[in-house]
């Protein structure tokens, strides 16, 4: 590897895993500090008897998550993560800048640019709930009319029905991956199966992610030691 | 102190707007510091400043998509706290989720019921347990992340095989190959707003093809959103 691209790596590591410990100490320091201040400690059963089913459910989501999506996100995924809606606004985000700025994941350019835009879409975000924050009298009746909540309870599929379409094509970067899409025909049968079954239902996507992914990588493996799959320069 | 004494207080206030502080203060030096390294590797500025405008275009509609998610849960947890977790680590069908789960675990029906009764001290049970909750992902995180990246980074530069480039693209070929089956079987409304995306984003990438319209190009995806959840209140009225 480059020495430039390691000493950024590097600090970008370094500083990604120093800001979140911070934040995750604040995090948990917030309901501390209400809780002592106000003297409403809750007894330790509520918290385990409240908090029971969203951690047996969300700890191994969350995990299943950051293995999920961490290889496309680089070293953004450190502000990724602490900022918080992934799959709404953060991973969109960075498979739009790649597009963009035509490069592609685990690349030092997929890498770098990932990152301006997630810090860049974690900024706004933040600054457009806070204008929500003190404008909430006058918008609240305007954004929860039937029409607006409607249409954002399908806002995934309205987002990803045209920002993946594109991956299935030649793509962006240096080098075209040719009948890429073999690699998803058994993964794609599965999870169709899975569904139709109601053995796997959304919210759980992380986690089929995760077992799907052996199964993308077995399959792609096999194509493009057979020819099937193929890479060439793009010209 | 009451439930919603404690909720709309002015220290919950004053922590989260610090926090807030310190996340845009972290942004910003991944903003500046990953900006200085595009240049570094000779990206242009021109196409960087392409990426910034179609970022922040982008953002807008989720971004007013998560403060309608705050407005719902403001009428029970009071507004700084949805407001710190939907800013922070946090997502609005995880936070309604996990304050339900939350409730329920703590005897109440539902998330209104346990507001009704008042008790500051399920405030801060329920603090705790959101908090703790999202916490999950860092355990992974925090150790490997670097490795995860890098050494996907390493793969991909071996020239002399082509594994690793066809290897980077099967995490995205992945997410498509659970994401379509999971919207499509969902219901009929999310298989014909997917559909429907995929369409309106075909179309623009045609029309800004076959008529030369290079800036149309960093919208699409800002546009392809608003048109396709347009799309989404017509399917609804006719589907559902």
């Amino acid at each position: 590897m480059e020495k430039s691209n390691e000493s950024y790596l590097r600090w970008v590591h370094r500083f990604g895993r120093t800001g979140t410990t911070i934040l995750i100490i604040y995090i948990l320091m917030i309901p501390t500090i209400i809780c002592a201040i106000y003297d409403i400690f809750p007894p330790i059963s509520s918290v385990i008897l409240g908090g029971i089913g969203v951690f047996a459910l969300f700890i191994p989501i969350g995990i299943a998550e950051v293995l999920s999506y961490t290889p496309l996100l680089g070293s953004s995924c450190y502000l990724t993560f602490t900022t918080g809606n992934v799959l709404n606004l953060k991973l969109p985000c960075v498979i739009n800048a790649m597009k963009i700025a035509n490069v592609e994941p685990n690349t030092p350019e997929g890498d770098a640019i990932s990152t301006v835009a997630v810090a860049l879409s974690s900024i706004l975000t933040i600054l457009i709930i806070a204008l929500g924050v003190i404008l909430l009298v006058p918008l609240q009746p305007l954004l929860q009319t039937d029409s607006v909540q409607q249409a954002t309870t399908y806002m995934l599929p309205a987002l990803f029905g045209g920002l993946f379409l594109g991956f299935l094509g030649k793509g962006e970067g240096e080098y075209i991956v040719k009948r890429k899409s073999t690699a998803i025909i058994l993964p794609v049968l599965l999870v169709s199966l899975a569904a139709k079954l109601g053995i796997l239902k959304s919210g759980l996507e992380g986690v089929a992610i995760i077992v799907m992914l052996p199964i993308t990588l077995l399959s792609a493996r096999i194509l493009w030691k057979k020819g099937v799959i193929e890479v060439e320069k793009r010209r | 102190m009451s439930f919603q004494d404690v909720a709309n207080s002015t220290l919950l206030y004053l922590l989260v707007i610090f926090g807030l502080l310190y996340i845009i203060a972290f942004a910003s030096v991944f903003l500046i510091q990953s900006y200085k390294r595009c240049l570094e590797l000779g990206i242009d500025k021109k196409t960087i400043y392409k990426v910034i405008k179609s970022t922040l275009i982008f953002t807008i509609v989720p971004s007013i998509a998560i403060v309608i998610g705050f407005y719902s849960l403001a009428t029970v947890f009071g507004i700084p706290w949805p407001w710190w977790r939907l800013s922070v680590l946090g997502s609005v069908a995880y936070e309604l989720m996990a304050a339900d789960m939350a409730a329920k675990g703590m005897g109440y029906n539902s998330i209104a019921l346990m507001a009704e009764a008042n008790d500051p001290q399920v405030f801060g049970a329920v603090m705790f347990v959101m908090s703790i909750g999202i916490l999950g992902g860092f355990l992974v995180l925090l150790p490997f992340a670097k490795k995860m990246t890098t050494g996907l980074m390493e793969a991909r530069e071996r020239k002399d095989n082509t594994w690793g480039i066809v290897m980077t693209s099967c995490f995205m070929l992945t997410l498509i190959a659970v994401f379509f089956p999971l919207m499509i079987f969902d219901n009929p409304v999310s298989a014909a707003t997917l559909f429907t995306s995929a369409f309106i984003a075909f179309s623009l990438g045609y029309i800004a093809k076959r008529f030369r319209l290079l800036w149309l190009n960093d919208f699409i995806l800002a546009l392809t959103l608003i048109l396709a959840m347009v799309a989404s209140v017509g399917w609804s009225n006719l589907l559902l």
